[in-house]
């Protein structure tokens, strides 16, 4: 019975299209991550591709270990030493391009540095070429200062309660230092371009699940279905069944494929850095590596596409409207985007089932829940509300088309 | 087998499509005959299980059909009306796929395909789309579904509706050979289509049972004669408002009509034997009309 659900989910000629628009959307995002890596070579000229970023890789693991006292004053001083560079000081790109192609091993210790000795939502890329070697001493202090300057600032002193506050201090200063380092661009890449694939792939997902429940009402062949000895149990369970063997093949498949190309060719290192030891993860207080953040984003991903693509099943065997069933992915990723503008909404978005599918970005976002006396940030909150929701919602859609 | 209707009854808000039915069926063929509208469907669809009752029952050897649950659903072969299929399924396909839900093992519903395919004359079409079929076609595979599961109740509602004459008797003959040992009803308002098969007749009426019997006993249930009679054409314009006329034939000398009357309409008019057609004009003549009464 599964398999004839799913022979018909498939063997839709629109369904058919799906998948080529699938195979598509991985070619075009894997692209776009791939590209994202780029290393500038001797004569200024920036290259993508594998061999770019192998050379990216070599030349960013010179500085691969601990980001101690000792290796900030190196990279300040190379930094500065380049700086004095002809290459540097000429007003020619081309130029400018050759003294960064000399940077870019150590460019994203140096991104760290403008990130610490820059107000906590302030960010110069020339802040590290006047920090002094005594000054980079205060590295990890600065951290953890800027935080507490900015908690206590205008903008965002009523924003948190203090037991939040309290929560977030801790938490930066829970973060164990000093920070390993190496080159990791290809999980930033990854990691940058994943929301993108997986919000289309919920989105394409829809059309794919959508007629599960409805089909049977549109083509008038309900009546012998529901007539059928498994009408009302066996054959429900296999449709139920059906749709969440759909949602977790096209998830995994396109998600692990995304996966194996971008990292098959930006390389696998990095894995075990902090996320912290980054441009993009500085001020997050989620302490995890980016294998961690990657794991928080298929996981996520998944429990978002099964959350929202169940919530389309349900319309689907509610309403028996194939049309109104396609619409909710579109509505649970887009309508947060609308309502981003009112502040006041802001605890509720932040624990929407769209966060799922950009957990990236999630862990760079200070969204605090307080349950009790106990401070969560919202990874938690989303991962175990809306699996239990997804879970909880397979008696009921059962339940639903039953009837 | 006894499937037994008692005080049936099915209401949608202040109209009621079947009115207190009290019927008892066992094997044989039950041609049920009445206009659109008059519960039929309704009826059909509450002894799938599709529908329930308002107020009432339906038992199968004595136990509620809808308790039985999938028990009562084993023992049935459905072919709705509006027959709805999978347009992208091979005929093989759609079959082995019904046979998955009526609950047949793989092996067993690959054979009884086999044999039904040829039964049902779609032997070659086993590898064609659902979508590619006739009308006619659709409809053999509809009854091929409906007896994937050698059902003892086999519920028909107008398995002819759309079909060709020749595929109307085709389908007729199919019916009639697959009838044996089993409980079979079939809805109609084409009154050929049961005349030669039906044991027994039910003429339905706004939700009620009018009339029920063999061929004979419902041609005889009606009180009036039939009589045949030419008139001048503009007569018979004038008659059909005073009489039930089951059948008009013009030609050049004028207008050949078949009376449903208990008096003699004419001097010259004609006794002659009642149909089934008749009757159905008798007991339905208010609503008979050409899109409901195919003779």
């Amino acid at each position: 019975m599964l398999w004839y659900e799913v022979k018909k989910v498939f063997s839709k000629t629109s369904n058919k299209a799906g998948l080529v628009i699938l195979a598509v959307m991985l070619a075009v995002v894997s692209y776009f991550a791939v590209i994202q890596v780029g290393y500038v070579d001797e004569d200024g000229n920036t290259k993508t591709g594998i061999k770019a970023a192998r050379t990216l890789r070599d030349v960013k693991n010179q500085w691969a270990g601990y980001i101690t006292e000792e290796v900030l004053v190196e990279v300040l001083e190379q930094n500065a030493a380049i700086n004095a560079s002809d290459e540097y000081q000429s007003k020619d790109v081309t130029e400018n391009n050759k003294a960064y192609a000399k940077k870019q091993g150590l460019s994203d210790i140096r991104d760290m540095i403008n990130r610490a000795f820059c107000g906590f939502r302030e960010y110069d890329y020339y802040r590290a070429d006047s920090v002094t070697t005594e000054e980079v001493k205060e590295f990890y202090n600065r951290r953890t200062l800027n935080l507490k300057e900015w908690l206590n600032s205008e903008e965002a002193k009523d924003q948190y309660t203090d037991l939040e506050k309290q929560f977030l201090v801790e938490r930066y200063e829970e973060l164990e230092t000093p920070l390993y380092y190496e080159y990791a661009d290809g999980w930033s890449a990854l990691l940058e371009y994943g929301p993108s694939i997986s919000m289309l792939l919920v989105l394409v997902t829809g059309f794919f699940v959508s007629g599960i429940f409805s089909n049977e009402f549109q083509l008038k062949a309900d009546s012998i279905f529901f007539s059928a000895k498994y009408g009302r149990d066996k054959a429900v369970a296999a449709k139920v069944g059906a749709g969440y063997f759909i949602i977790t093949f096209l998830y995994w498949t396109v998600m692990l494929l995304y996966s194996a190309i971008v990292i098959g060719i930006l390389g696998t290192d990095g894995a075990e850095c902090a996320i912290q030891a980054g441009f993009g993860g500085w001020k997050s207080f989620y302490h995890i590596t980016y294998f961690e953040n990657y794991l928080l984003m298929m996981f996520g991903g998944y429990i978002g596409s099964l959350f929202i693509l169940t919530c389309s099943m349900l319309v689907s065997a509610k309403t028996h409207s194939t049309v109104l069933s396609v619409a909710i992915p579109f509505i649970l990723l887009f309508l947060p985007s609308f309502l981003s503008g009112f502040s006041v909404l802001s605890d509720i978005l932040g624990i929407l089932p769209d966060q799922l599918l950009q957990m990236n970005m999630v862990v760079k976002y200070f969204n605090l829940y307080q349950i009790g006396k106990s401070v969560v940030g919202a990874v938690p909150v989303v991962m175990v509300l809306y699996f239990v929701l997804s879970v909880a919602a397979v008696p009921v859609l059962y339940g639903i088309y039953k009837k | 087998m006894e499937l037994k209707l008692t005080d049936l009854t099915k209401k949608f808000g202040d109209f009621t499509a079947v009115d207190h039915m009290n019927l008892t069926m066992t094997e044989g063929v039950y041609g049920l005959l009445g206009v659109n509208g008059a519960g039929k469907t309704t009826l059909m669809r509450m002894l799938c299980t599709l529908l329930l009752p308002t107020s009432g029952s339906i038992t199968c050897d004595g136990k509620d059909i809808f308790k039985m649950d999938g028990e009562y659903r084993n023992l049935l072969g459905y072919l709705p009306q509006d027959f709805g299929f999978y347009p992208e399924f091979t005929v093989s396909d759609y079959l082995l796929y019904i046979a998955a839900i009526k609950g047949m093992r793989p092996a067993a519903a690959r054979k009884r395909v086999r044999e039904l395919l040829p039964k049902v004359g779609l032997d070659k079409a086993a590898n064609k789309k659902m979508k590619k079929l006739s009308g006619g076609m659709k409809r053999r595979a509809g009854i091929a579904q409906a007896m994937l599961n050698d059902p003892k109740i086999l519920i028909l509602d107008e398995p002819t509706a759309g079909l060709d004459p020749n595929e109307r008797i085709r389908f007729r003959n199919l019916i009639s050979e697959l009838s044996e040992e089993r409980l079979v009803l079939l809805s109609t308002h084409i009154v050929s289509d049961i005349e030669y098969i039906a044991n027994e007749i039910w003429l339905m009426k706004d939700g009620k049972l009018v009339q029920n019997g063999t061929v004979d006993e419902i041609i005889n249930s009606m009180p009036e004669s039939v009589w045949i009679c030419t008139v001048e054409k503009k007569m018979a314009d004038d008659m059909m408002k005073k009489h039930k006329i089951s059948n008009l034939k013009s030609d050049a000398k004028g207008a050949e009509l078949r009376i449903i009357s208990a008096k003699k309409p004419l001097p010259n008019a004609q006794r002659v034997p009642a149909s089934l057609e008749d009757v159905f004009l008798y007991y339905f003549g208010g609503k008979a009309d050409e899109e409901n009464v195919v003779v």
